[in-house]
């Protein structure tokens, strides 16, 4: 256990006991290597189990939907972000919530490491950061990395290394962004002809199995009655096919733009491995180009397309 | 029983693609039986086992049942796919898996639409030699390297294959089948110690005993469920990805003069299953995640006396948030009075 670890694990007990929040909503330890899981308690006790680590991935803002009462909710920037988004769209109150914020330098992303290493992660005995440099051992070999080339691709972009909204801080900021190879995959989408584009996401939307996971894990899904479920009318059909499959994602991800953080979930869970974030990324580009707007930095901002100036120069909107 | 080296392996599935569409696994995107191109063998070197599993092949994500054509009346013209599919490199708990789906759409009804995938389509079975962490087969008395639920059996010993057949389907393929030597008693004999090894490298256990004699009185334990209900977000990912689960949904289309009826997977965490025919009478998460755990420990096994689980562990390894039903079986609160 770290000391940032002892004091987080504090926090939430003294919360929890002078009862501050009913809930806390943090991450434990894993049942496999290299994984976290949500932990989601009331009971005091249970604060031992919080961890920091670089692989706490789940956006946890994600729960606090289903959870009634005052929560004190652990957040990485991003996952801040999220709650930002909510409190701005009033699905969360902020006087319910206690942020437990941590400043995060990059998940490790257990598929980069799999290439790189050629190993599955079963095989991996041990992945270690330290500073810049992540070391893998595999089998008593250990091999050194640059955490760039092993963290998610999201955070790579990172642009808030600190939470913007938090009640606690626990850790020091540090990053080790690179802006240009955290939008690589969609660089190689922008040189493609529309044609090899069209062809591209064919290929990789013919492989949505239609679990629906990508809306589940993410914040800004919060609508209780999901367009996709939609029978009277049907707007578009529950059978996997690819053109359906598209057609959903890009509606999921046209009614998140402004609200999407680039937590980078929907693409970590995909189990078919589809890069959704270099669809989401590129409308968080096309949102902060054309209404210089960046989803939950402020809870005072004005909500992203919700309101309207007569002075807007949009025919449309007349 | 026969051999075959590895790197004729390719000659081997070629001969069987005259006769079959061969599947084999395949990483484009994500790891999973697909047809096989006709040369590439590879995965031999690192295949564990496919994310999507083998029962997409014969519960297709999304299959067509029938068409409606308005004439002068209306015919209906049911969908048949008679392909004969061969899958190689299917592992022992999947194997097991299609046993028990075979059971339930052999019950009540005969689902024609998979029961004739089934009857048209063989299994070669491939031992498991490095099994995930997050298996736990040898629980549900299944060996990672034995199936008598496959007609045929291949177990890797090193620079060669062993080939066991099981079934009469399995005996009349590799009858016609050439290119394969006779094994030695010696080839047995490595096969036999690798499976041994095999079996040890599974070390995620449940114990079913236990979990029968806890998972009823624990069903109205309302405040277990919740708390083990609460980090799952919902999706579909641990039931799709289930080689026992077979709910499906059913979706017409229709068009001028023409409709069709289609069936896709369905799965019990959503809240907008069976939708269709009523309401989902598990408005709460927590009643569907007790739903899941209990049709397949409970339910199931009270018709048809089998656990519906094979340990496959993908609803451990692919979930979110790592929601592990192997915590949740050992976890039950209440037992039966004695």
């Amino acid at each position: 256990m770290t000391d940032t670890e002892k004091k987080l694990q504090d926090k939430a007990k003294e919360l929890l006991e002078q009862g501050k929040v009913e809930h806390i909503i943090g991450y434990a330890a894993g049942s496999l290597k290299f994984t976290t899981t949500p932990l989601i308690t009331k009971d005091k006790d249970d604060a031992r189990q919080l961890v920091i680590n670089p692989f706490i991935v789940n956006n946890l803002s994600v729960f606090l939907n289903d959870i009634k009462g005052k929560i004190g909710i652990v957040a990485k920037p991003c996952d801040a972000r999220s709650i930002v988004s909510l409190l701005q769209d009033q699905q969360v109150a902020r006087e319910n919530l206690v942020i437990l914020g941590l400043p995060c330098q990059g998940l490790i992303d257990l598929r980069k490491v799999e290439r790189l290493t050629g190993k599955d992660r079963d095989d991996i005995d041990d992945i270690t950061r330290n500073g810049d440099k992540v070391t893998v051992t595999t089998g008593g070999k250990t091999q050194k990395f640059a955490a760039k080339e092993v963290i998610f691709d999201d955070c790579l972009s990172c642009e808030t290394p600190t939470p913007p909204e938090y009640d606690f801080l626990f850790g020091e900021p540090s990053s080790a962004t690179d802006k240009e190879l955290g939008r690589k995959n969609i660089k190689e989408l922008e040189a493609m002809s529309p044609q090899q584009r069209w062809d591209f996401w064919k290929q990789e939307f013919s492989r949505c199995i239609r679990c629906y996971a990508c809306r589940q894990v993410c914040p800004a899904c919060f609508c209780t009655r999901c367009f996709i479920e939609e029978t009277e009318p049907q707007w578009l059909s529950p059978l996997p096919r690819w053109q359906d499959n598209l057609l959903f994602q890009t509606t999921r991800m046209l009614h998140v733009a402004g609200r999407c953080t680039d937590c980078g979930e929907c693409e970590r869970v995909c189990p078919v491995n589809i890069p959704l974030r270099s669809i989401s990324k590129k409308v968080e580009e096309i949102v902060d180009e054309l209404f210089q707007y960046k989803a939950g930095m402020d809870k005072n901002a004005e909500r992203f397309m919700t309101a309207y100036e007569p002075s807007e120069a949009e025919d449309l909107m007349r | 029983m026969k051999k075959i080296k590895k790197s004729d392996l390719n000659k081997l599935l070629s001969q069987w693609q005259q006769k079959y569409s061969v599947f084999a696994p395949s990483n484009h995107g994500v790891v999973k039986m697909t047809a096989w191109d006709g040369k590439d063998t590879t995965f031999l070197d690192w295949y564990r086992n496919t994310v999507v599993p083998p029962k997409n092949n014969f519960l297709p994500g999304m299959e067509k049942m029938f068409d409606i054509k308005k004439d002068a009346g209306y015919k209906l013209e049911v969908t048949a796919d008679d392909t004969k599919q061969l899958i190689f490199g299917v592992r022992p708990c999947d194997a097991r898996a299609l046993a028990l789906i075979d059971v339930n759409f052999k019950d009540g009804y005969e689902d024609t639409y998979y029961l004739n995938r089934r009857k048209n389509g063989l299994l070669v079975g491939l031992g498991c030699t490095s099994p995930c962490a997050s298996c736990f087969c040898t629980s549900l008395n299944i060996h990672p390297a034995e199936s008598q639920d496959v007609d045929v059996m291949f177990n890797d010993i090193g620079e060669e294959l062993l080939i066991a057949e099981v079934t009469d389907k399995g005996k009349e393929l590799l009858a016609a089948s050439s290119g394969l030597s006779d094994a030695t008693a010696a080839d047995e004999a490595k096969a036999k110690e690798a499976k041994e090894a095999t079996f040890k490298k599974v070390t995620r256990k449940i114990n079913t005993g236990e979990i029968k004699e806890r998972l009823m009185p624990s069903f109205e334990n309302e405040e277990y469920w919740k708390n083990v209900a609460a980090k799952c977000v919902s999706c579909g990912i641990c039931t799709f990805l289930c080689p026992t689960c077979y709910c499906f949904d059913i979706n017409d289309e229709q068009s001028k003069g023409e409709a069709a009826r289609f069936r896709n997977w369905d799965c019990c965490s959503f809240a907008v299953y069976t939708k269709m025919p009523m309401e989902n009478p598990r408005e709460e998460k927590w009643r569907r995640v007790r739903q899941k755990v209990n049709h397949k420990y409970n339910f199931f096994p009270m018709i048809y006396e089998q656990i519906a689980c094979t340990g496959c562990g993908r609803c451990i390894r692919q979930c979110p948030v790592n929601w592990d039903i192997t915590q949740v079986l050992s976890t039950l609160p209440e037992k039966a009075k004695a």
